[in-house]
């Protein structure tokens, strides 16, 4: 059977085929779907989204050893935060194979950086296997897993945020099921300490150089010699598909695996090509390791080291290479217009709380989430992201650092309920050490029962949202547990109480801890009769379009000379700050009847 | 086998993915091989965002290069002219009219550009649809796409069972006749 699925739904199916058990990630794009689909859709398998990478991939090292086809997901930031395990498990044998699914962003469509994980899997001395398109993805899954077993190390499927969104036909077949082996008990293998790891690291080399050995004649690389040009092409992945898309006549080894290489057949290449060029997106990963087996090739010169390489950049490279004849076809250039950024939703309730913040005009230390957003325009409050969890570690380095140069600075740092367990609870309680009970830090937890950003996956605290999770934490006694004393609870829909709250606390002397309390809009729908502007009484003072609701707008309405505040109703949900900021009270809910 | 190259073109929240997957599964369901792009980033915020679909006997890469086009879907008119581009030289333009203004709109920094439909009228086959409006006469806005998949398969050369096979198969079951009829409003015989 046919079926037009996703990158990301062909891996999960991948791993149903495979006879998978256990699945663990942390949600974050491009992977997010993988974990849902085997939620959604496969009830032999067991999936869950963990409070962070490290502890997804725990738990996938705990299913491994006990014998179980495991298979972990995340985004190429999230492989960072994972890297401590994962270094030590590449030392130990693979009882039931090990796929680590990576997301590379190449272009940063939604990610705080571009790093290229295929060098962060060398490091860690897995294979690599890239796939191109939906149903390689799903074949590698399956072969990835099969390789980590035989082989007995743990193996990445490194996959691109276009492979993970683009659908393509995949071929369906049935699932195979296997045996749970149970834990073998041998001390040498998995107690990793000295004198063990001695054997370990020579184990870890040796089986790359087996893996080696095989890939040299594998299938899985494939080369396409039909042409008998002077130029070889080595690429793998989506890059291949977008050269194929171009019709060049030029001979291409297609890699499957791109580490470890099969570099005794690229060498044997070498002999019958003129040139070798490599053609591969972000970092010349593959052109370094031919370089370093002393086969002479070329790519980054003729690339780009960052952003996507769709085809006309592929052509344009190989044009300046000279490998095939330049073309001056009519370049056609982007329609230039009015740019559009992202906004936070119509009711999110982030923006009553951002309002208030830019009122009190500070600056604030920012964390990754939706309401990362507030970086960009009308907000421009949020002055700092750089990675989960890391905003509430920040503020305490930033009130050292002043403390030294004896300067004193309110310092804000916000932090959504999903990143706050990631990994600002650790944070947290640094926060406890040599803190000066004086320093005036604010901290706003914006506690929306969900992973919002990704798509709504459930947090430690979603169980106060929704009946649907069975995590139900209450942040407040989490954190007064800790020893956090001045801890205050808002409603921010409460517009001017929320707003009497934040303002105090951002001037106490000393850390205070404010938790927002209103649900992410999209994801727990508010269903409110919407709100109307009366334009007889609106002054077009724009305080309701400062709030940065989508529906808002300025409009001219008949018989009034001056632009007033109107309302799209299709889009309003009916949360009332616009309501409440509102000086004049020209803004009501649309239930009192009034148009 | 008549190949196909479809770009959309809306904002996020509008559901591009859905009807990028509802084309992706007429062309399954025609016989032909299909990649597409589903949009990327922060997609439910809002933002921009785009799709592809590619229909042939054989597809490489899901990437449409720009003046290769045969169909742009814009689901909103400023996200429509912004990636018409795309198209070839007298390709068809489908656009929902009902405008979403950006932040910069929103702010009164610039004006809502006026002259979209001249633009593209000058230079392509301009089909307007007014979906927000005629998709809330049918008492369901969520229907407005559909008004546009119709145009769209009246401009294709695909049997309209398959339409109807590949719609009503992923739409909601509860919006299945409103979409049909949303279907039918556009879909010209051929």
């Amino acid at each position: 059977m046919k079926k037009v699925l996703n990158g990301n739904e062909a891996v999960a199916r991948g791993f149903y085929e495979a006879g998978g058990l256990v699945s663990a990630s942390y949600p974050g794009s491009p992977t997010v779907e993988i974990i849902q689909t085997l939620i959604d859709e496969y009830d032999e398998i067991y999936a869950e989204f963990s409070i962070n990478e490290k502890v997804a991939v725990e738990v996938g090292i705990g299913a491994s050893i006990a014998g179980a086809r495991t298979l972990v997901a995340m985004k190429h930031v999230g492989v960072n935060v994972a890297m401590d395990p994962l270094m030590t498990f590449t030392q130990t044998p693979i009882n039931g194979g090990f796929v680590l699914i990576s997301g590379d962003d190449p272009g940063m469509s939604s990610s705080q950086n571009e790093q290229d994980n295929r060098i962060l899997a060398k490091f860690a001395h897995m294979c690599v296997f890239d796939p191109g398109d939906a149903m390689e993805a799903k074949v590698m899954t399956k072969e990835a897993l099969s390789i980590s077993e035989t082989f007995g190390l743990p193996v990445m499927v490194r996959m691109t945020s276009r492979v993970c969104h683009s659908r393509s036909i995949v071929e369906l077949e049935d699932r195979v099921d296997r045996v749970v082996s149970g834990f073998s008990k041998k001390i040498e293998d998995y107690g990793m300490i000295p004198p063990h790891t001695f054997k370990k690291q020579y184990e870890m080399k040796n089986r790359i150089a087996k893996l080696q050995d095989f890939i040299e004649s594998s299938p899985i690389n494939r080369l396409e010699d039909d042409y008998r040009s002077d130029v070889l092409i080595v690429t793998s992945g989506l890059m291949y598909q977008n050269l194929k898309e171009l019709n060049l006549k030029l001979d291409v080894l297609k890699l499957g695996v791109v580490y470890p290489l099969p570099i005794e057949q690229i060498r044997a290449l070498k002999k019958r090509y003129a040139r070798v060029i490599v053609i591969e997106e972000m970092m010349p990963f593959i052109e370094d390791e031919l370089k370093i087996h002393g086969i002479a090739c070329e790519g980054k010169e003729f690339f780009s080291f960052t952003g996507e390489l769709m085809s006309e950049a592929i052509l344009k490279g190989l044009e300046g290479a000279g490998a095939v004849e330049a073309n001056d076809a009519e370049v056609i250039e982007a329609t230039e217009t009015v740019n559009r950024f992202s906004m936070f939703c119509a009711g999110c309730p982030h923006r009553p709380v951002f309002d208030i913040l830019k009122k009190n005009k500070v600056s604030v230390i920012g964390d990754i989430g939706c309401y990362s957003l507030a970086v960009l325009e009308p907000f421009e409050l949020v002055n700092t992201i750089i990675s989960m969890g890391a905003s509430i570690g920040m503020m305490k380095g930033m009130s050292k650092a002043y403390q030294m140069a004896e300067r004193q600075e309110p310092l804000v740092a916000v932090i959504g309920d999903g990143t706050f367990y990631h990994s600002g609870m650790t944070g947290m309680l640094n926060l406890l050490h040599q803190l000066d009970p004086d320093y005036n830090l604010t901290l706003l937890i914006l506690n929306n029962g969900t992973t919002a950003m990704t798509g709504g996956q459930q947090t430690a605290s979603s169980g106060y949202y929704t009946d649907k999770s069975d995590m139900k934490v209450d942040m407040e006694t989490l954190i007064r547990s800790m020893g956090f004393e001045r801890f205050k609870r808002v409603d921010q829909f409460e517009y001017k109480a929320a707003k009497k709250v934040i303002d105090e606390e951002l001037k106490y002397e000393g850390l205070s801890i404010v938790m927002t309390t209103r649900a992410c809009a999209l994801q727990y729908k508010i269903v409110k009769p919407h709100y109307v502007v009366d334009p007889d009484i609106c002054i077009g003072c724009r305080s309701c379009l400062k709030t940065n609701c989508p529906p808002i707008l300025m409009k001219a309405y008949e018989g009034h000379d001056k632009l007033k505040s109107s309302i799209a109703k299709e889009m309003c949900v009916g949360c009332s700050v616009c309501a409440q900021v509102c000086p004049v009270g020209a803004i009501k809910s649309s239930s009192a009847g009034e148009v | 086998m008549k190949s196909y190259n479809i770009i959309l073109a809306g904002v996020g929240g509008q559901g591009l993915v859905l009807t990028t997957k509802i084309l992706a599964e007429v062309a399954l369901k025609a016989g032909y091989s299909v990649k597409t792009n589903d949009v990327i980033g922060l997609s439910q915020r809002g933002g921009k965002v785009w799709g592809s679909v590619k229909m042939d006997s054989e597809v490489f890469s899901p990437n449409i290069a720009v003046g290769q086009a045969d169909f742009v879907i814009g689901f909103e008119p400023l996200e429509a002219y912004r990636h018409c581009y795309f198209l070839r030289k007298k390709g068809t333009i489908i656009v929902n009219t009902h405008k979403i203004p950006p932040i910069p709109v929103m702010f009164e920094q610039v004006a809502y550009p006026e002259d979209i439909y001249e633009k593209l009228d000058a230079e392509y086959e301009l089909v307007k649809i007014e979906a927000v409006e005629e998709a809330m006469k049918l008492g369901n806005v969520k229907v407005a796409n559909t008004f546009l998949l119709g145009a769209l398969a009246s401009r294709m050369m695909i049997d309209k069972s398959i339409w109807i096979e590949a719609i009503s198969e992923n739409v909601p079951r509860k919006t299945v006749e409103a979409n049909l009829k949303a279907f039918d409003a556009y879909f010209e015989k051929q």
